[in-house]
C-alpha cells in the first residue's frame, strides 16, 4: 500500500532521517518504536507529506506523493492521522468534528454524515458526547473522538503519532483499547508509540528506529524477546529497567518513588511485585551512604520471572544489609538472593526475588 | 447591564448640573458710562468667558478691573442686568448682535483693543487679491457694505440671505468656518452671515461660480496655502504671523474687544435663577431655537457614516495587511510591516490633513470621502494586527489535523482558523470600532460637519461653552453605549456555545 524509497529528511544542517526504504502492505499493523529524537514522528509525518521528505520517494496506492503534480489533498482523504495532542476543532461540537470532513471534503449530505458520525461515536463509546465541545472532554475522550473523526473519512490507512503520550496513565487504556479493536477489524495502521505492551500486542510488525533509519525490524516476539542487534537489545532492556541516581542526602524522594510506581504501572507489574520493588528501593535508598552519587536500578526480564534491584554506592567496602537492623531484615525477607561485590571503590549490592513470593 | 444605564444617567446628571450652575455676585453703577477709559474701571467687575482670551485682555488693558468668570456671554449679560457685574467684554461683532437683541445694553467706545479683519488669499494668487480689494472698495463706496453690516450685525432678527445670482464662469472655491456669529454661522440649518454674503456678492461681481466648503478655523489657512480653496473668510484677524503664510485683502472689517454696560441696572439682584430654570433656558437656547438639535442629529449622522464606511474599509484593508504580514515572501512581509509602522505611528489628525491637503490637494473629492479613506487606512493597520494576533492564538495542530484530512490550505483556514480567530478578535475589534467612532471627532479639520463640529457651531451662536459640549459628550457616550450593547448582543447570539449555556 505504501512504498518508501530512500527517504531522507533534514531540518537545516540536521539530518533526522538518513535513508529509509520499506513497504507497508494492506492489513499490516506497523508499530514504530525507538529512543526519542530518532525521527519516528518525522517518518510518519513524511508519509502523508505533512513534513515532506527532503529526498526519496513515497508511493501510496501506486501514486508518487513526492511528485508536485500529485494532488496531496485527495491522497490525504485516504490517509487518516491521529495526533499526540488530539487537535480537535475547538469551535465545533463533537458531532460537527465528525461531520465537517464528510460534508465538505467527501460531499456527503449532512443527514447521512450525521448518521455515520453517530455510529462512529457509538463504536468509540461516546454517543452521549455528540453535542459536547472538545474542552468539555477528558484527554482519553478527546483522543477517541479524534480517532472517530479520522474514521469518518473512511481512510485506507491510519497513522497514529504517539496517540497516548499526552494522556494521563489512567486514560491510556481506553485509547489503546479502541485502537486494538480497529486492528481486529483489519484496518491498516502505522503507529508511533512508547507503550511497549501495547506495541507488542497490537502489531504485526515492529520497526525499531535508531541512528536516523530502521535499525531492526521484525515480528513483535522477535524484537521484544530476542532482538538481533545490539542497540535494539539495549533499548528493550532499558525499557525493562528503572534507574534513579541519588546525588545528595536531600534527594527528591517523592520523585524517585513516583517514577518507580509509574514504571511499574506502565509495565503492568502485579500489585504484589510492584509493592515489593517499592519497599526494597525505599529501604535501600535510606541505608545507602550518599556522600558520593549512588544509583538504584530496578529491572526484570521479559517473562517477569525474577526481579532485581541493584544498589551501587561509593565509600569503603560495606554491605549495608549485613546486619540485624529492622530495615535490613525487611529487605532480606522473602528474597531469592542478596550478593555484595566491591570493585574499584564502588559497592554493588544485588537483591533478587521472585515476584510471586509472599513478603 | 442595569448598572451601566444607571452610570450613564448619573454622569449625565452631574454634567448638566455643572452646566446649569454658575453665576456671581457684585455690582456698582456703570450704566452712566458712555466712553471707555481704563482708569474708570478700578475695582469694577467684568465678565470673562471661561476658557477664552478675555481675562488676559482685561488684565493687560484694564488692570484695575476684576475678571469674573461665566460659562457663556448670555450668562454674563444676565448677570449684568441683575447688577452683579459692571460690564461684559467680547469682540465687538458679537456685542453688536447682543446689543441688537438686548434693549438697554450699550457698547462703549473706543474699543479695548483694535483688530483688523481680512479675507485670506494664497500668496501666488495676486490676481484674485487685486480683484477682491477692488470689490471691497466698491461695496464700501456704494453702500452695499453698510447694508450688509446692518443686516447681519445690527438687527435682532438676522434677516435671511438675499438671493444673489452668482456668475457663470469658472468656479471659485471659498472656505469658511461656520462658527463666527454674524459673519459665518448656521441659521436654521444653512450657512449665513456677512462672510457668506460677501462671498456670493464677490462671485457675482467676478462673474464666477461659487463652491463653499466648511473647515476648521485653523485648517482654513492651510487649505488656502495648499490650493485646496481659493479664498477664505471667517473674520480672520490680520496678524504678521499669518501674513507669512498667506496674503490678506485690505481690511473689510475693523473691530476689537469691547466693553458693554447696561443702562438701567435693576436692583433685584437676589433673583438668581434656579437650577431648573437655568437648565431649561440653556436647553432651549442651545437645542430648540433655530432647530439647533438638527445640527446635532446631522453631525451624528456624519460621524456614524464615516465610522461605518471607514471601518468596512479598515476591515477589508486589515485582511490585506494581515495577509502581507503573514506572507512567506519576505518582501511582502516587509511591505506589511512598513505599512503598519507608518500608519500606526502617525496621529490620525495628521494623517487626515496629509490625505486632504497633500494627497488629494488638487482633486475635488469630498471631505467625507477623504475621512473614510484616512480612517480606513489607519484602521487597516490596527485591524490587520488584531486579526493577525487572533490567528496566531489558534493552535497549529488543528490546522495540521484539517490538512491531514485533506483540506486545502485555504479550506483549512476558513474551516478551522478563521471562525476561531473571529471569536478571539471580536472584543478588540469592537473596541477598535468604538475608538474609531470617537476619533472621528477630528474630521472638523477637513470641512466635515460631524458631531463635534455641530457642537462648535452651536457654541459659536449661543456663546454658551458648556451646554453644547456636554450635549455632544452625552451623544457620544450614549451612541457608544448602544454600539457596545449591540456588539455584545451580536456576540451572544452568534456564539452557539454561549447560547447553549444560557438554556
Amino acid at each position: 500500500m505504501i512504498t518508501v524509497k530512500n527517504m531522507r529528511k533534514s531540518f537545516g544542517e540536521h539530518d533526522v532521517i538518513k535513508g529509509i526504504t520499506t513497504t507497508i502492505e494492506k492489513g499490516e499493523i506497523i508499530t514504530i518504536i525507538g529512543p526519542s529524537g530518532t525521527g519516528k514522528s518525522t517518518f510518519l509525518r513524511a508519509l502523508n507529506m505533512l513534513d515532506p521528505p527532503t529526498d526519496g520517494v513515497v508511493e501510496f496506492e501506486g501514486k508518487n506523493l513526492t511528485d508536485k503534480k500529485t494532488d496531496i489533498n485527495e491522497i490525504r482523504k485516504k490517509m487518516g492521522m491521529v495526533f499526540q495532542s488530539f487537535n480537535l476543532f475547538a469551535h465545533m461540537s463533537v458531532l460537527d468534528n465528525l461531520c465537517v470532513g464528510q460534508t465538505k471534503l467527501l460531499g456527503i449530505p449532512r443527514a447521512e454524515a450525521e448518521e455515520t458520525a453517530r455510529e462512529l461515536l457509538a463504536t468509540v463509546g461516546l454517543s452521549e458526547k455528540a453535542d459536547a465541545y472538545p474542552d468539555q472532554l477528558s484527554g482519553g475522550q478527546k483522543q477517541r473522538v479524534a480517532i472517530a473523526r479520522c474514521l469518518s473519512m473512511k481512510p485506507d490507512i491510519m497513522l497514529f503519532d504517539e496517540p497516548t503520550s499526552a494522556l494521563d496513565p489512567t486514560m491510556v487504556g481506553e485509547v489503546t483499547a479502541v485502537i486494538k479493536r480497529l486492528a481486529q477489524s483489519g484496518m491498516t495502521m502505522a503507529i508511533v508509540t512508547h507503550e511497549m505492551e501495547f506495541a507488542r500486542n497490537v502489531s504485526t510488525r515492529i520497526l525499531y528506529m535508531d541512528e536516523g533509519g530502521i535499525y531492526e525490524e521484525g515480528p513483535p516476539d522477535v524484537i521484544f524477546v530476542n532482538p538481533k542487534r545490539e542497540k535494539t537489545r539495549a533499548f528493550i532492556h532499558r525499557i525493562k529497567s528503572y534507574r534513579y541516581t541519588i546525588t545528595s542526602e536531600g534527594f527528591d524522594f517523592i520523585e524517585m518513588m513516583n517514577n518507580l510506581i509509574l514504571f511499574c504501572e506502565t509495565n503492568a507489574l502485579s500489585k504484589a511485585g510492584a509493592y515489593k520493588a517499592q519497599l526494597i528501593v525505599e529501604e535501600l535508598a535510606n541505608l545507602m551512604p550518599k556522600s558520593e552519587p549512588a544509583d538504584l536500578t530496578f529491572s526484570f526480564p521479559e517473562n517477569q520471572s525474577l526481579f532485581t534491584v541493584t544498589a551501587e554506592y561509593g565509600g569503603e567496602a560495606r554491605d549495608i544489609l549485613a546486619n540485624d537492623e529492622m530495615e535490613a531484615i525487611m529487605v532480606k525477607s522473602g528474597t531469592e538472593s542478596v550478593t555484595h561485590e566491591y570493585e574499584s571503590g564502588r559497592n554493588r549490592l544485588t537483591v533478587t526475588w521472585k515476584p510471586n513470593q509472599k513478603i | 447591564m442595569k448598572s451601566r444605564y444607571i452610570s450613564i444617567i448619573f454622569t449625565a446628571f452631574i454634567m448638566l448640573f455643572v452646566t446649569a450652575c454658575g453665576g456671581n455676585n457684585g455690582g456698582a453703577d456703570s450704566g452712566r458710562l458712555t466712553q471707555f477709559r481704563a482708569e474708570d474701571w478700578d475695582g469694577m467687575k467684568i465678565s470673562a468667558i471661561t476658557g477664552g482670551v478675555y481675562d488676559k485682555i482685561i488684565l493687560d488693558n484694564i488692570p484695575g478691573a476684576e475678571p469674573v468668570y461665566f460659562y457663556s456671554l448670555s450668562d454674563g449679560i444676565e448677570a449684568l442686568k441683575n447688577s452683579r457685574i459692571d460690564a461684559v467684554i467680547e469682540d465687538d461683532a458679537a456685542l453688536r448682535l447682543h446689543v441688537a437683541n438686548n434693549p438697554g445694553l450699550r457698547m462703549l467706545e473706543p474699543f479695548v483693543t483694535i483688530d483688523e479683519y481680512g479675507v485670506a488669499v494664497a500668496k501666488s494668487n495676486d490676481e484674485l487679491l487685486a480683484e477682491l480689494n477692488e470689490f471691497i472698495a466698491q461695496i464700501k463706496s456704494d453702500g452695499t457694505y453698510d447694508d450688509m453690516l446692518k443686516r447681519w450685525l445690527d438687527t435682532a432678527e438676522q434677516t435671511p440671505m438675499p438671493d444673489i445670482p452668482v456668475g457663470t464662469g469658472e468656479t471659485l472655491r471659498f472656505g469658511t468656518s461656520g462658527i463666527v456669529d454674524g459673519f459665518t454661522f448656521y441659521k436654521d440649518g444653512t450657512l449665513a452671515g456677512f462672510d457668506i454674503e460677501f462671498a456670493y456678492r464677490f462671485a457675482s461681481f467676478a462673474d464666477k461660480r461659487l463652491d463653499i466648503s466648511m473647515m476648521d478655523h485653523g485648517a482654513l489657512i492651510i487649505a488656502v496655502q495648499s490650493g485646496k480653496i481659493d479664498f477664505a473668510a471667517t473674520l480672520f484677524t490680520i496678524t504678521e504671523e499669518r501674513k507669512q503664510a498667506i496674503n490678506f485683502t485690505d481690511p473689510y472689517y475693523i473691530g476689537g474687544a469691547a466693553l458693554a454696560v447696561f443702562e438701567e441696572q435693576t436692583d433685584n439682584a437676589s433673583v438668581a435663577p434656579g437650577f431648573l430654570q437655568n437648565f431649561k433656558k440653556s436647553f432651549e437656547r442651545n437645542l430648540i431655537q433655530e432647530d439647533r438639535w438638527k445640527l446635532i442629529a446631522d453631525g451624528l449622522q456624519a460621524s456614524l457614516f464615516i465610522t461605518i464606511f471607514a471601518f468596512v474599509l479598515a476591515t477589508l484593508g486589515g485582511f490585506g495587511v494581515c495577509g502581507l504580514r503573514m506572507s512567506k515572501n519576505p518582501i511582502l512581509r516587509a511591505i506589511g510591516s512598513f505599512y503598519i509602522t507608518i500608519l500606526r505611528g502617525t496621529p490620525i489628525v495628521v494623517l487626515l490633513m496629509i490625505t486632504f491637503y497633500i494627497i488629494f490637494a488638487k482633486s475635488s473629492i469630498s471631505g467625507t470621502t477623504v475621512a473614510v479613506i484616512a480612517f480606513g487606512a489607519s484602521g487597516a493597520a490596527f485591524v490587520g494586527e488584531i486579526i493577525r494576533s487572533a490567528i496566531l492564538t489558534i493552535d497549529k495542530g488543528q490546522v495540521e489535523a484539517a490538512r491531514s484530512m485533506g483540506f486545502s490550505k485555504i479550506g483549512a483556514f476558513f474551516t478551522v482558523t478563521f471562525p476561531q480567530s473571529v471569536r478571539v478578535a471580536f472584543p478588540t475589534y469592537m473596541s477598535e470600532f468604538i475608538y474609531m467612532f470617537k476619533m472621528t471627532s477630528v474630521v472638523g479639520y477637513i470641512s466635515i460637519m460631524d458631531l463635534t463640529k455641530a457642537g462648535d457651531i452651536i457654541r459659536s451662536r449661543t456663546y454658551d461653552a458648556f451646554f453644547p459640549l456636554i450635549t455632544v459628550a452625552l451623544v457620544y457616550l450614549i451612541t457608544a453605549s448602544v454600539m457596545i450593547w449591540l456588539f455584545n448582543y451580536i456576540n451572544r447570539v452568534t456564539d452557539k456555545r454561549l447560547r447553549r449555556a444560557k438554556k
